[in-house]
């Protein structure tokens, strides 16, 4: 039971925080390529899913996947966008990604006065509270299943 | 009081505010026009420190003495504005005190350390002027300045001046 890694994208699709937990295997390209990656699947599957979808839609898009890992996805009503890669013991991430933004991202960013939200957060108090936070959640553990 | 996110944001948009208006006048920011942007916002709490003062102290009774007056300080004042006590109350009974927060509440956001420390300054120069406006409005005419060294605990230093 483990969490991978954690991306957060801004509403025009800036990567402003990446950390990872417990990844094995790179991407094999750049940082930068593998955010606007991240970002395109992102905005292509929302679209997708709200065009395809066969009744009115609520949430839209919460997560996939596959036979290794499972991304679960969050989207602020202000554009901010969550990411979570977690194994597949985990179903459903929505609380802890709640949980991410309004006691950690809105208490630490928003109100920092330093911290501009356009810019990639360097704020270390915000960094080692998310990482207190992860871990301390209870299906995370240093291993993977 | 009303929500404190309220008074928090005002605060950090004043500071920024302020720092922006010099900036676009001069330019670039020297140390100067960085003093005077800090004396801005000082100026700004003087007066809140006054008038909050009037309206916190209508009931109580009048003080014995000075030491009476930084005790209310720390204490009712201080809750009240920054929604705990003063952790620590130092003095050389020579008119100078020092009084030390251990937890600011317009800093824990900031950082739990060094991060920002240089930036700690702007935050800290409203608060200032609001136990000056205090004070002031209280008897005793002072100085106070704020240093911090580890976030987010900081240290008011309050020099009166005796009218000699």
């Amino acid at each position: 039971m483990t969490v991978h890694n954690l991306y957060i994208f801004d509403r025009n699709g800036n990567c402003l925080f990446y950390n990872e937990w417990n990844r094995k295997k790179q991407a094999g390209i750049s940082k930068d390529e593998e955010f606007k990656l991240m970002y395109g699947m992102l905005f292509s599957i929302r679209s997708f899913v709200s065009k395809m979808s066969p009744l009115d839609m609520k949430d839209g898009f919460l997560s996939f996947q596959t036979s290794k890992y499972r991304l679960h996805y969050y989207e602020t009503p202000s554009g901010l966008k969550f990411v979570l890669n977690t194994d597949l013991s985990v179903s459903n991430a929505r609380e802890t990604l709640q949980h991410i933004y309004s006691n950690l991202y809105v208490e630490l960013i928003v109100k920092n006065p330093v911290c501009t939200s356009t810019q990639t957060l360097d704020s270390e108090l915000f960094s080692s509270r998310l990482d207190s936070f992860i871990r301390s959640l209870p299906y995370y553990s240093p291993r993977a299943a | 009081m009303a929500d404190e996110s309220l008074f928090e944001f005002l605060h950090m948009e004043m500071v920024s505010h302020v720092f922006t208006e010099q900036q676009s006048s001069k330019g670039e920011m020297d140390n100067k026009d960085r003093a005077v942007c800090i004396s801005v916002l000082e100026i700004m709490g003087f007066r809140v420190g006054q008038g909050l003062i009037e309206r916190l102290t209508r009931d109580s009774p009048s003080f014995k003495d000075e030491l009476d007056i930084m005790k209310f300080v720390c204490k009712d004042f201080w809750t009240k504005v920054f929604r705990r006590q003063v952790d620590n109350l130092r003095t050389n009974h020579q008119g100078t005190y020092v009084l030390q927060d251990n937890k600011f509440s317009l800093l824990t956001q900031l950082s739990n350390g060094k991060q920002y420390l240089d930036q700690a300054a702007k935050y800290l120069a409203f608060s200032c002027g609001v136990v000056r406006g205090a004070l002031s409005n209280l008897g005793l005419e002072s100085v106070v300045t704020a240093e911090v060294s580890v976030m987010p605990s900081c240290k008011f230093q309050v020099v009166i001046q005796k009218l000699t």
